[in-house]
């Protein structure tokens, strides 16, 4: 038997086009709705009061077991199908299992050294993760990345799968600035980093304000308070919102401006080397490849 | 040994009662019965725990203190932002945005329950994180997340070894005449780790390659695929829609129905993708009569609670009174203090393979 | 049984191809080894053997490969791993799990073996490997040998018949290396697996090989046979085979046990004599960096416990000693990463305590045992140029133009090139040209030899020598007595935190010192240099030497031994 094979960097075996295209609308369809049920379950206390008045099985749907575990199963949901694109392959698996390592380890000299405020190192990994690999490969790294912070430093709780969903949704975002820089055709510019770094700030101040609202079903707005007859007098959407925004304001915008900063910062200073770094062996990690017949 | 399920159920009993009761005196018992058994796992120090050597501090701070913080912030911004309740006990001028108006000890009560509440939740996970080890944390993942696991996995073992790497590089940077003396001279300590990450991610592969990883049958899980994703967007579309619907008066009744079948569906689709992914596990935890012990005991607190809801909801509006309590509640809830009593007690020869470990682990660093 | 017929393969993207026309029969049972330069084709020639190449790196392969029957090119790595095993160079780099049992039974989880057989197998290979008192523990906690050993374990929970290690002793110290040796003996010689290993330190290996296979740079005309009649077709080979070439002895010896009674009846046509060993008095009184009485360590442990030492410009200092004897501790106070905590250390004379490291650091080059550990720039000339920048030099002012320093590393062409993309031994250059691009008096060097090949070993020796002559004081530290025995002026061993023994090269390395570096297993001094285990009590270290007094006619030495 004689066979030669030719395989190649980055030719990727490659189902029908059409099979391919149902499957990516599959798969846009899947990360879409998922999120979109991950963000209700964060903001809906906010919708409670505008609800019209429920008994039963309905209201126990509004309890913040039933908020947790509809978080829990659109995290659960979002990982399946970013594994499917961005953990399917060995080189992949060991990539992400490194990069997350190492980010846990950064994440541990976090809660170890006492920082300024809520500056956190982890985001910049992430981002530029997700950005140079993709949304998929980045959703995991977020994701994980909380996860195996959780798991070294004693720290998993129900606010997890919120901190997952949140985290991963940064490297989930990241290549949207892919488009931004391609746009306006900065790459390996300067600008690219500073784009990065406009991005990696936003999502510090989101992060902080989605974290908050893990456990504003407890906290509660007063519009969730039951037994006021909150259908007559309670708090509307708006109102709930604003005293939200309050809340956040006075507890945790240092807090988060803190972390804006730092993520900034970093992406500021040390960005264009790790996203060098990066692509350089992005290449080396182009996947599956597939033997076509050729001679040598 | 404990079996890890053991702890997974009791978890998840002890959560779902601290989340269905708002009765401070529930809450109080559930809170202790945290602390207590908290206590006697950080006694135990089992050292299939703490030998991993790789979860460093137990827990990142007490949940006592944590509910000596949470429990008067929240009575603090109850009582400031809500304006509900008959029991005035204070009036502060309208003009301030927000936290204007009258401040009432139902307001006051409320909050502190929030931050009670929010403690105990804190205390029972706090229990999770002491009682079973990484590497079961990582093991009992559902079947479908199977590569996940092994990344976790992977990054959990990687951690030592990045800290190892980590002085090294602090050493090799020194000597190139390297100072800290700004954010900036981070990067050259950053750097060489991430890039021998990297590298080290490639030969990882390579090694994982070599022994088989990924020899899965990978068309059967190609055609799981589609199947997964239709149940899992199906799912979705009706978990939105019942939410949608719980929106529009007069269609509510249908919305629940709508919700627990997309969550059941999204559910399957989860147990459906696992289906495909072939492994077994290794390391498998004898299942004892302990355990079995614990658990009933534990889906027993939940009986009289899901029974009898009325002292379960209390509430401080509109006239503050005190809470009711039930017997029976109460003294089932107790049923989750039977791990305090039941775990193993502590062997020699495991606490000296602990600190051999512990002293090679110095040596390594030496 | 592994079959090779005209073989060529060609990376994506490479203008040439790493390997070509190959051809080579390795039976059952055989235990052979790989050798020739890095980046030959060595770790090519590996990886086709389990379909790693071409599945894994991509490439394009021609010709037939067949490895226990199957054509890996075919079948892929996945169908491979249940006939081939393989190991990897950097134990610490291969694996998953966090513990021993666990780490084993990793490949049979993911082949969802049933669990009882998980079991039985994961028990078989941890006995075969004498691992079981380790099962249990952290992979974190074990030593390199250890590590490796429990690489080997996972590479035959499979059990495929075949196992293929790509230099799995580089990265240990010459006690873990032997330790991993030793089991594959057993594996070979007890268990009847059949070996493909790759190895630089080939008088390590060559008493169990059956079969050697050389690649040679290019990777092209690949030898395959017996040891003896490849070694005598190669350039590079160990000193006893070196000896037995130059002075024609037949058949050609390739271990020191097949060399010796050639040696003996060389030896026997010389007169008695016994050259003279010149004592070497030691560091005069007043070195350039002089120790006394040291005393340092991590917390409240003293890892050195008194040591004096005196470093002279123009010396080359060799420092030997076990594993944890203190020598990595001795060099990292030297340049003020450990602080002494009783005694002194003197830089011409003034004491350096309190000295920051970045100072000791313009005087003293210290190259820390993985020099990728220094490496982050994106070129070869940034380094450089970082270090400058880090000690508050500009470019102009260099003590020394950073050109001429990687012209005298041989690294001139390499300037732009991104440091992490070298070879080893480049690597290593670069991260010497980085630590001296301040002009040193002293050079520090810990374990410089870890995974370089004969040339850069070669290369290597030549730059300490060229050192020597520029008036550097040189302090070695290393395990390799080859090398020690090349370079050395003085040889100083430790044992336990303290100098046991310090006196010239042959006083030390050669046979009556009651300190030589000895196997404690065995008694035996096999980590004695070979030309002093074939020619003892004549004080040459070095097959020059040797030859030097050797200097007879070819034919008289030719007489087969009887």
């Amino acid at each position: 038997m004689h066979l030669d094979s030719a395989w190649s960097c980055g030719s990727i075996r490659r189902p029908p086009v059409a099979r391919l295209r149902t499957r990516r609308w599959l798969s846009w369809l899947t990360t879409a709705l998922a999120s979109l049920i991950g963000l209700g379950a964060f903001f809906y206390p906010f919708f409670l009061s505008e609800l019209p008045p429920a008994t039963g099985l309905a209201h126990a749907a509004e309890s913040p077991l039933l908020l947790g575990a509809l978080g829990a199963l659109s995290l659960l949901a979002l990982i399946l199908e970013t594994q499917g694109g961005a953990a399917s392959e060995t080189k992949q698996v060991a990539l992400l299992g490194v990069l997350v390592g190492l980010n846990a380890v950064l994440g541990f000299l976090e809660t170890a050294l006492p920082g300024p405020g809520g500056f956190s190192p982890i985001f910049f990994l992430i981002i530029l993760g997700g950005y140079v690999y993709g949304g998929r490969f980045g959703f995991l790294l977020g994701g994980l990345t909380m996860f195996v912070t959780a798991l070294i430093t004693g720290g998993i709780g129900p606010w997890l799968p919120f901190r997952m969903l949140a985290g991963g949704w940064i490297g989930l975002t990241a290549p949207a600035v892919g488009r931004v820089v391609a746009w306006l055709r900065v790459r390996e510019t300067r600008w690219e980093i500073i784009a990065l770094a406009i991005f990696g700030s936003v999502w510090s101040l989101l992060f902080g304000a989605l974290m908050n609202l893990w456990f504003w079903p407890f906290i509660g707005t007063a519009a969730s308070q039951p037994g006021l007859g909150y259908w007559e007098s309670g708090l509307s959407v708006g109102q709930g919102f604003a005293n939200f925004v309050a809340f956040y304001i006075a507890t945790s915008l240092v807090w988060d401006l803190a972390r804006l900063g730092g993520t900034a910062g970093m992406l500021l200073l040390f960005g264009l080397p790790t996203l060098r770094a990066l692509r350089r062996f992005a290449c080396r990690f182009t996947f599956t490849v597939a033997p076509e017949e050729s001679s040598v | 040994m404990t079996h890890p399920v053991r702890w997974f159920v009791w978890i998840a009993i002890a959560s779902v009662a601290t989340m269905l009761t708002r009765n401070p005196l529930y809450q109080v018992i559930l809170f202790g019965i945290g602390l207590l058994l908290i206590d006697s796992l950080r006694a135990m120090q089992f050292p299939e725990q703490s030998g991993d050597g790789i979860r460093e501090s137990g827990l990142p701070f007490s949940p006592l203190r944590f509910a000596l913080f949470a429990v008067p912030a929240g009575a603090l911004f109850n009582g400031l932002t809500s304006p509900f309740g008959d029991t005035i006990i204070a009036r502060l001028p309208t003009s301030i945005p927000y936290l204007g108006g009258p401040i009432t000890a139902e307001a006051v009560a409320y909050g502190a329950i929030n931050g009670l509440i929010l403690a105990t939740l804190f205390a029972v996970f706090a229990v999770l994180n002491l009682a079973v080890p990484v590497r079961d944390l990582i093991g009992y993942l559902p079947r479908a997340f199977y590569p996940v696991a092994v990344v976790s996995a992977i990054a959990v073992t990687f951690v030592p070894s990045i800290k190892r790497q980590f002085v090294q590089v602090r050493e090799a940077q020194a000597v190139r005449g390297h100072q800290m003396r700004g954010l900036h001279d981070w990067f050259p300590l950053f750097m060489p780790v991430l890039v021998g990450g990297l590298e080290r991610a490639m030969q990882m592969a390579e090694t994982m390659t070599a022994r088989g990883f990924a020899a899965r049958d990978r068309d059967e899980a190609a055609r799981a695929a589609p199947i997964t994703q239709l149940m899992s967007v199906l799912g979705m579309a009706l978990v939105l829609a019942g939410g949608v619907l719980r929106l529009i008066p007069g269609w509510t009744i249908g919305s629940p129905f709508l919700l627990f079948g997309g969550m059941g569906l999204m559910g399957s689709a989860i147990w459906y993708a696992g289906r495909s992914v072939r492994f077994t596990r290794y390391h498998r935890p004898q299942w004892t009569r302990f355990d079995t012990v614990t658990v009933v005991a534990a889906g027993a607190a939940l009986v009289p609670l899901l029974l009898w809801p009325i002292s379960r909801d209390y509430n401080p509006y509109p006239l503050l009174s005190w809470p009711q309590f039930d017997v029976r509640i109460g003294a089932t809830l107790l049923g989750l203090m039977v791990p305090v009593f039941l775990l193993p007690t502590r062997k020699d020869d495991t606490t000296r393979t602990f600190s051999t470990q512990r002293s090679s682990d110095i040596n390594d660093q030496v | 049984m592994i079959r090779f017929e005209s073989v060529a393969f060609r990376y994506p993207g490479a203008a040439r191809p790493a390997l070509r026309d190959v051809t080579l029969t390795l039976p059952e049972a055989s235990f052979t080894v790989v050798y020739g330069p890095s980046g030959a084709g060595k770790s090519t020639l590996l990886r086709s053997l389990n379909g790693l190449v071409p599945h894994f790196s991509g490439g394009t392969v021609s010709g037939r490969i067949e490895v226990a029957g199957l054509d890996p090119v075919r079948v892929g790595p996945e169908r491979m791993c249940w006939q081939v095993g393989f190991v990897f160079q950097d134990p610490e780099a291969q694996f998953v799990m966090d513990r021993v049992e666990d780490e084993i039974a990793f490949a049979l989880e993911n082949a969802a073996l049933p669990v009882p057989e998980m079991r039985e197998r994961v028990a078989e290979v941890l006995d075969l490997l004498g691992l079981m008192e380790l099962r249990r523990r952290s992979l974190a906690s074990l030593s390199g040998g250890e590590k490796q050993r429990v690489a080997i374990a996972a590479a035959l929970a499979l059990r495929p018949g075949i196992l293929v290690l790509d230099e799995p002793t580089s990265q240990l110290d010459p006690e873990s290396a032997e330790d991993v040796l030793q089991a594959l003996t057993r594996l070979n010689a007890g268990a009847g697996l059949t070996i493909v290993l790759a190895e630089h330190r080939l008088e390590r290996v060559l008493s169990f090989a059956h079969r050697l296979i050389h690649i040679p740079a290019g990777g092209t005309e690949v030898l395959c046979g017996s040891p003896r009649d490849v070694l005598a077709q190669t350039p590079l080979v160990p000193p006893v085979t070196a000896l037995g070439k130059a002075l024609g002895w037949s058949p050609l010896p390739v271990t020191v046990a097949e060399g010796q009674p050639f040696a003996r009846r060389a030896a026997a046509k010389l007169e008695g004599a016994r050259v003279p060993v010149d004592e070497h008095t030691g560091g005069e009184a007043s070195g350039y960096l002089q120790v006394e009485a040291l005393e340092a360590g991590y917390g409240t442990r003293p890892v050195l416990r008194g040591v004096s030492l005196n470093l002279v410009p123009g010396e080359v200092v060799v420092l030997m000693g076990r594993n944890g004897s203190g020598k990595s501790t001795l060099l990292k106070a030297l340049v003020g990463l450990v602080r002494p905590q009783e005694g002194h250390i003197l830089l011409q004379g003034h004491d350096t305590r309190g000295v920051p490291v970045a100072e000791l650091c313009r005087q003293i080059a210290y190259l820390p045992q993985d020099p990728n550990a220094l490496l982050f720039a994106d070129t070869v000339a940034e380094e450089l140029a970082i270090t400058l920048r880090n000690h508050g030099i500009s470019t102009q002012h260099a003590p020394l133009a950073p050109e001429e320093l990687l012209a005298r590393l041989g690294l001139s062409d390499k300037a732009d090139a991104y440091p992490r993309d070298l070879s080893v031994g480049e690597r290593q250059r670069v991260a010497l040209a980085a630590i001296m691009v301040t002009r040193p008096d002293v050079v520090l060097l810990d374990e410089p030899t870890r995974g370089l090949d004969y040339e850069a070993k070669g290369k290597l020796l030549a730059l300490i020598r060229s050192w020597r002559a520029q008036r550097l004081a040189v302090l070695l530290v290393t395990h390799d007595v080859e090398l020690a025995a090349a370079a050395a002026d003085r040889v100083v061993m430790m044992e336990d935190g303290r100098i046991v023994a310090e006196g010239s090269a042959h006083s030390i390395l050669g046979e009556d010192s009651a300190h030589a570096p000895r196997d404690d297993s065995t008694g035996a001094q096999s980590f004695a240099p070979q030309t002093v285990q074939l020619f003892p009590r004549r004080g040459w270290l070095t097959v020059d030497e040797a030859l030097a007094h050797l200097a007879v006619p070819v034919n008289l030495a030719a007489e087969p031994p009887a």
